[in-house]
């Protein structure tokens, strides 16, 4: 896959650092990302994917694009309220970076059954407890980010590291690392996580930096105040599956 | 305690106003979130026209913008989250001429500008107006977040920094690079400082800097203070007036 003209003017400021360069962002290119949640922290995931280039794009969501959505979630414009956020927020990505493919699936499709399809999963919604079987079954890495309120986290799960279910669930609990509901988030608060998603996302498909594979970032907006919490991979997990 | 801005922390921000300097990287998300939290009036200062290198990480613009002033489209943006913000649009550069009566037009400034002669105008005219400031600077893969609330005790950009570094010493964002999703997380700690100023909840970074590394995924606090030696917010302070540096600052766009 090579770069456009186009292309390398666009990605210039990526392509001119040495853990990107062209190689890196034609990965970026080849990369496909499903984006489960487009609520207060996938909304802002999602921007930041297609901004950085990722070439493929599939986004879910169960949700309709509400007034209190424009509170919490930035890839939504009023002009768009009652539509699939699904769909509201391919609009947003395909006027920031017309080039990427960027696929809707229905409301009420079966998102898991399309996780093997892509390189990445960035869940903030959604059965947290299907898409990562699906995902630890094929090997997809996958980045689990949501906000409540003002604080959130992100954990990431690559194979052979621990997974979601290897952390416990009072951990989990502590830290906010469940899906969003429906209840508005403050969209700055939720807007940190979501790029947290996003980078993990991008350092996944580039191969480069330490991931949030053995910790779990817990933010407290409130407080501004970063916390992490050490994950590793628990004995007898029936989804990893470490014996 | 309520996990949302309360009916009265709403009213608080529908009716407070923030600078916004620079609507490119930092500038995007910070935009789109101060709308997205109702802050009643919103002024935009940027002088420069979306370009195609801009789009990598500068969220606020489309593609179909590439041309247009960055105050404009970030506009358009605007009104299409929370059209009952009022959007001011300054697309001037921010000089010692204009800078005083700028801020003391708004409640807050925050400062997403990306050169050191914008940093220096915009802390010096911060202490001379009393406002306080969301401070925020992204490189390659690394950023720093902080506040500077003059008269509450606090520092402010020259007690961490006395005076700029010299001509040409320091890289733009052209010439080092910058991972797109990097001002994404550095722009929305800011804006979400920038709430909790205007409304007086939680703890703010004031006198406390986060220093993050995109790559290793780490946030790291130090605490900062206010120097007694400071040239403008010290004991003896010898600035008094603001000072123009862009001519020997090499003070490059994005």
């Amino acid at each position: 896959m090579s770069l456009t003209e186009q292309e390398i003017l666009r990605y210039s400021r990526h392509i001119i650092l040495p853990e990107v360069g062209g190689r890196g962002q034609k990965r970026l290119k080849a990369a496909s990302v499903l984006i489960a949640g487009l609520g207060p922290s996938g909304s802002a995931a999602a921007l930041y994917l297609a901004a950085a280039g990722i070439g493929r794009i599939t986004l879910w969501d169960p949700g309709l694009v509400t007034p209190a959505d424009l509170e919490a979630a930035i890839a939504h414009d009023r002009h768009r309220i009652g539509m699939p956020r699904a769909r509201s927020a391919r609009e947003a990505l395909a006027a920031i970076n017309p080039d990427a493919e960027i696929f809707v699936l229905d409301r009420d499709s079966d998102v898991a059954g399309a996780v093997p399809e892509h390189q990445i999963l960035v869940a903030s919604a959604g059965d947290w407890h299907d898409l990562h079987q699906e995902a630890v079954r094929y090997g997809v890495a996958a980045v689990f980010a949501a906000t409540h309120g003002a604080t959130g986290a992100a954990f990431v799960h690559k194979p052979g590291e621990a997974c979601l279910d290897c952390i416990p669930s009072e951990k989990a609990a502590v830290c906010g690392l469940r899906p969003e509901g429906d209840a508005p988030s403050v969209a700055a608060a939720a807007g940190v996580i979501g790029v947290v998603a996003a980078t993990e996302a991008v350092k996944l498909i580039l191969g480069t930096g330490s991931l949030l594979t053995d910790r779990v970032l817990c933010y407290d907006g409130w407080e501004a105040r970063f916390r992490e919490s050490p994950v590793s991979r628990r004995h007898g997990c029936t989804t990893c599956g470490v014996e | 305690m309520d996990s949302l801005f309360s009916p009265e922390e709403k009213a608080r921000l529908a009716r407070s106003s923030v600078l916004l300097i620079g609507c490119g990287g930092l500038g995007s998300p910070i935009a789109y979130q101060l709308a997205a939290a109702g802050v009643g009036r919103i002024g935009l200062c940027d002088m420069d026209v979306v370009d195609i290198s801009n789009l990598q990480r500068q969220v606020l613009h489309y593609t179909t913008d590439v041309g247009r002033l960055k105050v404009e489209s970030g506009a358009a943006k605007i009104g299409g989250l929370r059209p009952e913000v009022e959007v001011e649009l300054h697309p001037v550069a921010l000089t010692r001429e204009n800078a005083r009566d700028l801020f003391a037009r708004y409640d807050l400034v925050i400062d997403g500008s990306d050169n050191f002669a914008t940093r220096y105008l915009v802390n010096d005219a911060c202490v001379l107006t009393g406002r306080p400031q969301v401070h925020g600077s992204i490189f390659r893969f690394d950023g720093q977040i902080t506040v500077f609330h003059p008269g509450s005790g606090g520092p402010c950009y020259r007690c961490l920094y006395p005076t700029p570094p010299p001509p040409g010493s320091v890289p733009s964002c052209a010439m080092a690079g910058v991972i797109g999703v990097l001002p994404g997380f550095v722009g929305s700690l800011m804006a979400m400082e920038g709430l909790k100023l205007l409304t007086g909840r939680g703890s703010t970074l004031n006198g406390r800097l986060l220093i993050y590394n995109a790559l290793d995924m780490d946030v790291a606090e130090v605490q900062i203070r206010r120097s007694p030696t400071c040239p403008i917010c010290g004991d003896n302070p010898t600035i008094h007036e603001l000072i123009d540096y862009e001519l020997f600052c090499g003070g490059v766009g994005e």
